[in-house]
């Protein structure tokens, strides 16, 4: 069994509080956009949709109330039939939602592709700065000629 | 590591664990609209005063709830599938560590360069210190540079374990007489837990799994710290 104390010493370094994620703290795997989680627990509706930690969740639930309500009312100030407005606006907060949620995921997802593409560009240009594969250095004009 | 009571996913340390997460949310709300139209429906059919005893078929209802139907389902396979492909593609690792189930145990093989290996043994809740995690710390950890890709060959010396790691997206069967590979990124540096997902015996639940991303140049003080002390 080796000694643990050389693995304690790397681990001690890599454990600093700074590198201790918490739990509720999505940190840089976050969505882009998105805010960090605070401390208290997620709303759950119907036991199941954290519509706090849910990324696109509040804001599709939200516009699915209001288009609900919406469209109850207009079909309810149109015809006065108030059972089946309930049914027209439970079908305008199904569609409204669908629709803002999908909206809000594919425009995440987009982001979310430029953050990889800029984290990617970022590390290569760590890597290659001040190399021939710079692609932001210049050729040097008093630089010997190359190999025919 | 899961908090108490915690009952959804661990945060995302790997992007293929980032992919299941937005599955995850894509399909959950799926699950929460159909939910809530069930109910909606439920309540409707309770409170109607309405009745019709002669009813035999309908068309347009029936088209309804089958094409609806498979149009939802199309809509959960195409990203499910789409990341299943994902989750097997191995891009050239830069380094393959072997992970071993024994009873009740894991050990470790960095053999790319040196012959590096060592056990892993859950440390026992009296020899905790303070700030440790009961049931999930280990004597040693299995420490991987931080953005690299990692291959992991696992498998078993005696029955059926399983290497998983939540937080990465990772579990992986440990067979007896047979090597299975997967691969990973981690996205961030830190400490990510996992316990043997396979019934092997009375210490089942005592062989925990701890991996540390850490910066290369920790990594390789590491290795060589651990290679002095063999």
């Amino acid at each position: 069994m080796r000694k643990s104390s050389a693995v304690t010493k790397i681990a001690v370094q890599a454990d600093s509080p700074k590198l201790n994620y918490k739990e509720k703290d999505r940190g840089s795997t976050a969505m882009a956009g998105e805010e960090a989680a605070g401390q208290n627990k997620g709303f759950k509706l119907l036991g199941i949709l954290d519509v706090q930690r849910t990324p696109c969740a509040r804001e599709a639930i939200l516009h699915g109330a209001g288009g609900s309500v919406a469209a109850g009312m207009l079909y309810f100030l149109a015809t006065s039939r108030v059972r089946r407005s309930f049914d027209v606006g439970f079908a305008g907060f199904m569609l409204t939602t669908l629709g803002s949620w999908f909206y809000c995921r594919i425009n995440n997802a987009k982001l979310r592709v430029q953050q990889r593409v800029i984290q990617e560009g970022m590390r290569n240009k760590v890597v290659y700065e001040g190399t021939v594969l710079d692609p932001t250095n210049k050729p040097n004009a008093e630089a010997p000629p190359g190999p025919p | 590591m899961a908090h108490p009571s915690q009952l959804g996913f661990q945060d995302a340390a790997s992007p293929v664990m980032e992919e299941l997460l937005h599955f995850h949310d894509h399909t959950l709300m799926i699950v929460f609209l159909i939910s809530t139209l069930v109910l909606y429906i439920i309540v409707a059919m309770v409170t109607t005063k309405l009745t019709n005893k002669f009813i035999l078929d309908s068309q347009e209802i029936e088209i309804i709830w089958t094409l609806l139907p498979a149009m939802i389902l199309i809509l959960i396979a195409l990203p499910s599938l789409r990341i299943l492909y994902l989750m097997d593609e191995i891009n050239d690792p830069h380094l393959t560590i072997k992970a071993m189930g024994h009873q009740w145990y894991w050990s470790y093989e960095y053999t790319d360069y040196e012959d590096l290996g060592f056990d892993s043994y859950m440390v026992p809740t009296q020899d905790l210190t303070p700030g440790q995690f009961r049931l999930l710390e280990t004597d040693h950890r299995m420490v991987i540079p931080v953005d690299s890709p990692i291959r992991v060959l696992v498998s078993a010396d005696d029955v059926l374990h399983s290497w998983a790691v939540p937080s990465l997206g990772i579990k992986m069967d440990a067979v007896p007489g047979r090597l299975n590979q997967t691969a990973f990124i981690t996205s961030r540096p830190g400490v990510f837990y996992g316990q043997c997902s396979e019934i092997c015996g009375a210490n089942h639940s005592f062989m925990p799994i701890v991996v540390e991303a850490v910066p290369l140049e920790h990594f390789e003080n590491w290795s060589s710290l651990m290679l002095e002390d063999a």
